[in-house]
């Protein structure tokens, strides 16, 4: 059920994905980016944590450049990311994103929610779109919602019907933005659960979370980050048993307190 | 409104405040007098001639209309909320009803010249304002959508429109497109001046709330559009524009509402719609209060019809979501 | 998109047709074009009864009217109205919207810088009107007070002392007002003098004619001393478009409207006395 519409070169699992090199970014006067060397390769599950303001978000909104980064290169598929690019949009259709205030359409029903994407930019016809539509909201576990309005599904819900809504075009990296730090408690494990579901399925992940739990479960790697900066990044064990530097150790006290 | 939960004692049951009140309309009825009225006849038995009855007479003509209207005040706050509107709205409309009557008017005089007013007058009312509001709305979307561009053109010429037709009166304007426009060698007869000044002024104050209504969408529906790689078309069109219309829906149904009124500018010019003819009909026997009452009502009328609709439209907004 | 598009175009054609209907520029000979188009275009005030207004059924109706259409009948062509503001009318650069204005204009020397004046039709005393209980009983109470009039008229030229009237019979300014209160026509001056004397106004100037039909109406008003000055009333003609064969014409139609006496009868039938008598005021004095 591929589209033929993308252009962008396939990747052997060895070439990285997406590559950042020397990457910067200012607000301002503001640096929130700070020299980011990271390659993130074909199928591998990635978290980004650290304190709030360490310029996590920002990093990985430049990676369909949604934000845009000053210094350095970004490149996706082979393709740099930069101000003057043509199709922009095409390389966004490979990259899905969720966002931590789940930024579903409201005058929508879900169902349309998950089709607009295929039916009205890669124009795939009505039919098709809906049968991807429904099988990714059995994916995500909630298809009986499918004609619901997003105002009148939970939190829960609402994001696993946006994880579902970038599923259905079919990327080849799924970014998450903080996508549980808005949800109440008990419902943090279904979308949690949605997550290592879809991380099972072998798609590229690339998590910006507080959950450890989940990151120590799925994560091929950890990456620490503070103050724009890339302090260190691991394997779960050795990130958890044996930080590096006292950055990360002041951290791990905090937040697995 | 939303109100609290919890209800304070009306203020028409508190002594003190009817006291007050009373001792207020009694001063100002007695400013006024009204004993030279209809009032002052119905009392004629208590206070003798009314143009000869003095202090007396004025005093006991405004204590009569203070009892009346306290107790009639007092008496409505019994009742729940619709049913007080609704008596309220009876008895105001019924004042105006009385002022009308108040003019001595030959309905026979408005019922010779009512064909005419609503064939022309109305008619050519509706019809100038349909075309300047369907204009105006058109204006409305290019210029929001410009001011609201990165294109250097776009938006200079956008923010210029709106300055500049938001920063003359409508009247102005319209002399200026009637009789500049032939001296620059655009003929522009009466009724096309009148459609374009309104379209374009109009246009102006709804490019504002266009540009409002879609700022108001919040960037997380342009991210997520973007993020899925919808282009910038797509992305108006399918996503922003439905979300603001809700939003725009009641500034802009009271812009339709004004223009409706400001048609009857037209008239300067000479077009017979129906301001000019509510003027013009009462020439003939020097009567002008039959007529333009007349029209009054009709404008109100259809205000009324276009308010109805706008509400209509707006609850089915509210059932949509 | 598709509905959309159909929609801009249509309104950005219909725009375009809207803007265009007087593109094609009557271009020269006014007169010529009249002809062409069996057409001529009389502009005239519709507020002015007996001189001008419309009945119930939407016609026009009045003696400037009758007079205007018998114009067009002897031309030889169709007679249309168009009812423009009077100080639209007066102001001249009519830009062809229309051919003549036959609307009791007083020719005077600045209207004569915009406009041509081919052809006196009659003449009427301007008076001024009290209200009956005002305590004014002479011109002279009227000095230093308020008087109503119509505003770019030569009542209100007079009020303020600078009326240039062409080939008029000499009069002398007998009223000096305190203030002058310039409304749009006589009508609403009279509407303000009926509420009282010294309520709104102190008095208003107008035609005779007008304050005659004002008093039938049952206006509380009444005539202040003699008429102040005696008026030609003529057709007008734009000088931005000068025509001097439409001029001519006029002049030549309106000579034998006053040979044969059909000018006469329009004045008698439209300018009724109270008492029942008519008067004739297409007779020069």
């Amino acid at each position: 059920m591929m589209d033929t519409k993308t252009n962008i070169p396939n990747n052997t699992e060895m070439t990285p994905v997406i590559s950042l090199k020397g990457v910067s970014k200012w607000y301002g006067d503001f640096q929130a980016l700070s020299n980011i060397d990271l390659e993130i390769r074909l199928k591998e599950k990635i978290v980004i944590c650290g304190p709030s303001g360490s310029g996590k978000s920002t990093l990985i909104r430049c990676l369909n450049r949604l934000e845009a980064h000053q210094e350095g290169t970004i490149h996706v598929s082979g393709i740099e990311l930069h101000e003057r690019m043509k199709d922009i949009d095409v390389v966004r259709q490979d990259i899905g994103m969720v966002f931590q205030s789940f930024n579903l359409f409201p005058h929508l029903t879900v169902l349309e929610n998950c089709m607009a994407g295929p039916n009205w930019v890669r124009g795939v016809d009505k039919s098709k779109a809906k049968e991807r539509a429904i099988a990714m909201l059995e994916q995500v576990k909630i298809p009986e919602q499918a004609d619901k309005y997003p105002e009148q599904l939970s939190g829960g819900q609402q994001q696993r019907v946006a994880i579902a809504r970038s599923l259905c075009m079919q990327p080849k990296v799924m970014l998450f933005d903080e996508p549980t730090s808005a949800l109440d408690p008990e419902m943090v494990a279904e979308v949690l659960d949605t997550m290592i579901e879809l991380a099972k399925s072998g798609m590229t992940m690339i998590c910006v979370t507080h959950e450890m739990g989940f990151a120590r479960q799925v994560a091929d790697r950890i990456v620490f980050m503070a103050d724009g900066e890339i302090v260190e990044q691991n394997s779960p064990e050795e990130f958890f048993n044996n930080p590096q530097h006292e950055r990360t150790k002041v951290f791990l006290d905090q937040i697995l307190k | 409104m939303f109100v609290d939960t919890v209800i304070e004692d009306k203020a028409l049951h508190k002594p003190a405040f009817l006291i007050g009140l009373s001792l207020t309309v009694l001063a100002i009825f007695f400013a006024l007098n009204f004993t030279n009225s209809l009032f002052g006849e119905f009392l004629r038995p208590v206070i003798g001639d009314p143009t000869e009855s003095g202090f007396f007479g004025r005093f006991a003509v405004s204590l009569v209309l203070t009892i009346i209207f306290v107790l009639n005040l007092f008496a409505i706050s019994f009742f729940k909320l619709k049913v007080q509107v609704a008596i309220v709205w009876l008895e105001l409309f019924l004042l105006f009803l009385a002022f009308a009557y108040s003019f001595d008017l030959k309905m026979s005089f408005i019922q010779s010249r009512i064909p005419l007013m609503i064939t022309r007058g109305l008619f050519t009312t509706i019809y100038i304002s349909a075309i300047s509001i369907v204009l105006a709305t058109v204006i409305a979307i290019i210029g929001a959508i410009a001011k609201l561009s990165n294109n250097g053109f776009a938006y200079a010429i956008s923010s210029f429109y709106t300055s500049l037709f938001r920063g003359l009166p409508l009247l102005l304007q319209l002399f200026l497109i009637y009789k500049g426009l032939p001296q620059l060698g655009f003929m522009v007869d009466a009724v096309p001046a009148a459609i374009t000044a309104l379209s374009l002024c109009y246009g102006a104050y709804m490019t504002e709330i266009f540009r409002a209504g879609i700022q108001s969408i919040p960037k997380g529906q342009w991210e997520a559009s973007r993020a899925l790689g919808f282009k910038f078309n797509l992305i108006l069109r399918k996503i922003i524009l439905p979300q603001a219309v809700p939003i725009i829906i009641p500034p802009t149904g009271n812009q339709f509402i004004a223009m409706l009124k400001d048609s009857s500018l037209a008239s300067v010019l000479g077009v017979w719609e129906l301001m000019y003819l509510a003027k013009t009909l009462g020439a003939r026997d020097f009567r002008h209060m039959e007529m333009l009452l007349t029209a009054a009502m009709i404008y109100w009328a259809l205000t009324i019809v276009l308010e109805v609709i706008q509400a209509r439209i707006e609850e089915k907004y509210k059932q949509k979501s | 998109m598709n509905i959309k598009f159909g929609l801009k175009k249509a309104t950005i054609v219909l725009t375009a047709a809207l803007l265009s209907v007087n593109m094609s520029a009557k271009a020269g000979a006014v007169y010529d074009y009249i002809k062409a188009n069996n057409e001529l275009m009389i502009a005239t005030d519709a507020n002015w009864a007996p001189f001008s207004y419309i009945d119930d059924d939407g016609v026009m109706q009045g003696f400037d009217v009758e007079v205007g259409r018998e114009i067009a009948k002897r031309m030889g062509v169709e007679a249309r109205f168009i009812t423009p503001d009077w100080d639209v009318i007066t102001a001249g650069n009519w830009n062809m919207r229309w051919d003549v204005s036959v609307g009791s204009m007083t020719p005077t020397a600045s209207r004569s810088e915009v406009l041509n004046f081919p052809a006196v039709y009659y003449y009427t005393p301007a008076a001024f009107a009290v209200h009956t209980d005002s305590p004014i009983t002479t011109l002279a109470g009227l000095n230093g007070k308020n008087v109503c009039t119509t505003a770019a008229s030569t009542w209100e030229m007079y009020l303020q002392g600078n009326l240039d009237m062409l080939d008029a019979p000499a009069f002398t300014y007998d009223v000096t007002p305190g203030t002058i209160t310039s409304l749009k026509d006589g009508s609403m001056c009279a509407d303000d003098t009926r509420l009282g004397a010294g309520v709104r106004n102190d008095g208003f100037i107008d035609s005779v004619p007008m304050i005659q039909g004002l008093i039938e109406a049952g206006y509380p008003v009444r005539f202040l001393g003699d008429p102040a000055f005696h008026e030609p009333l003529s057709l007008a003609t734009d000088l931005g478009n000068d025509d001097p064969e439409l001029d001519a014409e006029l002049a030549r139609i309106i000579a034998e409207m006053q040979s044969d006496y059909s000018l006469s009868l329009l004045s008698i039938q439209h300018f009724k006395n109270a008492d029942g008598s008519s008067e004739d005021y297409t007779v020069a004095y």
